[in-house]
């Protein structure tokens, strides 16, 4: 008997879900969900890569994983107020990273619940509390701000999506315009320092304006005795000695976020302590082909951090 | 059913079959048991929902509950309290078993490799099928279970061979497998090394009704091997040779027992990820609160294993609710001081009667 009422209470629920829900969608793993068509209450179990995109196209989230109760980020740099801007309401957390509250989420009366590829093993227990999406995230699955053109369908939003996507075009051929050369045919390398030197995968809005304006990323591979690192992922580890000998036309930059600054000054005290001298031997650096972004900014799939690059680039250009 | 003494003066109860219980072992077992139920009674009140045993009793009794009364009782807090103490049943229970094996207090299934084989496995299955189904994950790890066990027995040798030989060989191969898991986190994408790493230190988020009813069945079967497997630990616990001597087929029954104990250590890996130590705590505590062999000593080993992932998963949801804490460190903050006071306890007890 006690077992006999959840299993009912269950199956109640869950045939009041699929009457609320409007359409059925796919997930990017194969899995069938009903979603509203117009989801008013999202939360996302990633800020930067989901949750971010879908603010960018004018979704008020109720809630974000990673999230303290009273809306502070766990890490030190809060993505909304680094790529959209300071002001804008935050959505509330649901348990420490590591340990999702279902109780809280509950209580975030959310209508739809924006996951990545990874969260696919807690979809069945987070499915119990609203649909479950699952959006592919890792490089290689995905490119520049996909995510957002993806999200941006999944709640209706692809209006929202094609009127930033306009301006953005519109900004990238004026760019182009003032730029002194045309960078097509050129090459570029975004690198991550943390510990160590990570090359930036392709699913971010920096690779998306780089791309947009013509660069091409320069192919690196495992006979060039690069480590691979398992395939697909969003920053594959270079070794300081072959970063030594790179030489894109344009090499970026971007220093960890927990490094005291991501600056100029701050990254080249973070890349000097893991190749010691680089900017003595480096051909980019010798001949002032670097350019030092803020990965707080230019990370995120979304259009704003496509902005923030063709903003560092337009600055870099003058 | 009647009270007598034991040889070494201890009281027991003797049954009109001839089996004979200790009486102080009954007792513990009775007061464990009544520890599992207020540590189950708290933690049903702890979390966001202000919601607990009182409703549990008056929906029960046919008072309904609100929606998020019910989702917080029946969704999120007695799964997770019910799959808490089945886990750490069988954990202290295989702790329990292996101890015997190997006549050594520290044996676990993490110190045999059993719990590094099917992490193993579950690792090496995920990075090759990321969205692999639950029921591939439990027959991964089982394998890799099985797998340690079989290649511990094949290389451990005959039936002669002594319990200190299973310890060594076992750390051995334990240590290969954690170097290899190591490796694995090491140079895996950093997204698959995030969650391999946040399974890895242990979680109740996954307890549901369907995962514990797929527990159930091996519980019951514990308990059966209890009963069987109870009377050849007692010898076991006297040495290989003495087990022997007495009558005990070695060469049938020690497999039999390691099996067993992998196939429960498997079983809780699949559900919660590995809850290292909690296999030597259980047994050791249990053993403080009241000294027993054979088919006592396995059963208060459950009991006390329930209760340390009981407890673990309070501290974890209610007293911690914003700290990140993964259920193996809880319970290690609340098993590992225990086990400090009890072994201080024991060697100050040893003192006073020398």
């Amino acid at each position: 008997m006690r077992f006999l009422i959840p299993s009912v209470t269950a199956f109640f629920l869950a045939l009041a879900s699929a009457h609320a829900a409007d359409r059925t969608v796919t997930d990017d793993t194969g899995r069938e969900v009903d979603v509203p068509v117009d989801p008013k209450r999202i939360v996302v179990m990633h800020e930067p890569l989901l949750g971010v995109p879908l603010m960018d196209v004018g979704v008020q989230l109720v809630g974000s994983y990673g999230r303290t109760d009273d809306g502070g980020f766990v890490i030190a740099v809060d993505f909304i107020d680094s790529v959209l801007g300071q002001g804008l309401p935050k959505p509330k957390g649901f348990g420490p990273v590591g340990q999702p509250d279902l109780e809280k989420l509950r209580a975030l009366e959310p209508d739809l619940i924006v996951a990545t590829e990874l969260d696919a093993g807690k979809a069945d227990q987070l499915s119990t509390v609203a649909p479950v999406y699952l959006q592919n995230v890792a490089s290689g699955k995905v490119q520049g701000f996909e995510v957002e053109e993806d999200l941006a369908k999944l709640v209706g939003r692809e209006r929202e999506f094609e009127d930033r996507k306009s301006e953005y075009e519109t900004r990238v051929r004026e760019l182009l315009q003032a730029l002194p050369d045309n960078p097509s045919g050129q090459t570029y390398l975004a690198v991550f320092l943390t510990d160590q030197l990570n090359v930036v995968g392709g699913s971010s809005g920096m690779v998306q304006a780089l791309e947009d304006l013509g660069y091409n990323r320069l192919e690196i591979n495992e006979n060039n005795g690069f480590t691979a690192g398992g395939g697909s992922m969003m920053l594959m580890p270079v070794s300081a000695e072959e970063f030594g000998r790179l030489d894109p036309d344009v090499l970026v930059l971007l220093n960890s976020y927990m490094a005291d600054g991501r600056d100029e000054t701050g990254t080249r005290a973070t890349l000097d302590k893991i190749v010691p001298g680089w900017d003595r031997f480096m051909k980019p650096a010798l001949e002032d082909r670097v350019l030092f972004a803020d990965p707080a900014k230019v990370i995120t799939p979304s259009i704003a951090s496509a902005e923030h690059m063709l903003d560092i680039l337009q600055q870099w250009n003058r | 059913m009647k009270p007598g003494l034991a040889t070494d003066g201890k009281r027991v109860l003797r049954f009109a079959n001839g089996l004979q219980i200790r009486t102080g072992n009954l007792m513990a077992g009775i007061g464990l048991g009544a520890v599992v139920l207020v540590l189950a009674a708290y933690s049903s009140g702890l979390g966001l929902t202000e919601t607990g045993l009182g409703d549990l009793f008056r929906l029960l009794f046919g008072t309904q509950l609100s929606d998020a009364e019910d989702f917080a009782l029946w969704t999120v807090r007695l799964p997770r309290i019910v799959l808490g103490f089945l886990i750490g049943w069988a954990v202290g229970l295989s702790g329990a078993m292996l101890q015997s094996i190997a006549r050594n207090p520290l044996a676990d299934p993490g110190l045999f490799g059993f719990s590094q084989g099917s992490m193993t496995m579950i690792m090496l299955l995920l990075v090759f099928l990321p969205a692999a189904p639950k029921g591939l994950i439990a027959i991964a790890a089982l394998a890799g279970g099985l797998s340690v066990a079989w290649l511990l027995i094949w290389l451990v040798g005959n039936e002669r061979s002594t319990g200190l030989s299973i310890v060594l060989m076992g750390i051995a191969i334990e240590t290969v497998l954690s170097s290899f898991g190591s490796l694995l986190i090491l140079y895996l994408p950093a997204e698959t090394s995030l969650a391999l790493s946040e399974w890895l230190a242990g979680s109740l988020f996954q307890a549901n009704w369907s995962l514990i009813s797929a527990f159930v069945p091996l519980f019951l079967l514990s308990i059966v091997g209890i009963l069987l497997l109870g009377p050849a630990l007692a010898t076991y616990d006297l040495g290989t040779e003495m087990a022997m001597a007495l009558g005990e087929r070695v060469a049938t029954t020690r497999p039999l027992i390691l099996m067993f104990a992998v196939v429960l250590s498997s079983a809780a890996v699949t559900a919660v990820g590995p809850l290292v130590f909690l296999g030597v705590l259980a047994p050791h505590l249990a053993g403080f609160v009241s000294p027993a062999v054979a088919r006592a000593r396995l059963f208060l080993s459950g009991l006390m294993g329930g209760i340390l992932v009981v407890s673990a998963d309070a501290l974890t949801r209610g007293l911690a609710s914003g700290i990140p804490m993964p259920l193996g460190l809880s319970l290690t903050m609340i098993g590992v001081p225990l086990f400090i006071i009890a072994l201080r306890l024991q060697a100050l007890r040893k003192l006073q009667s020398h």
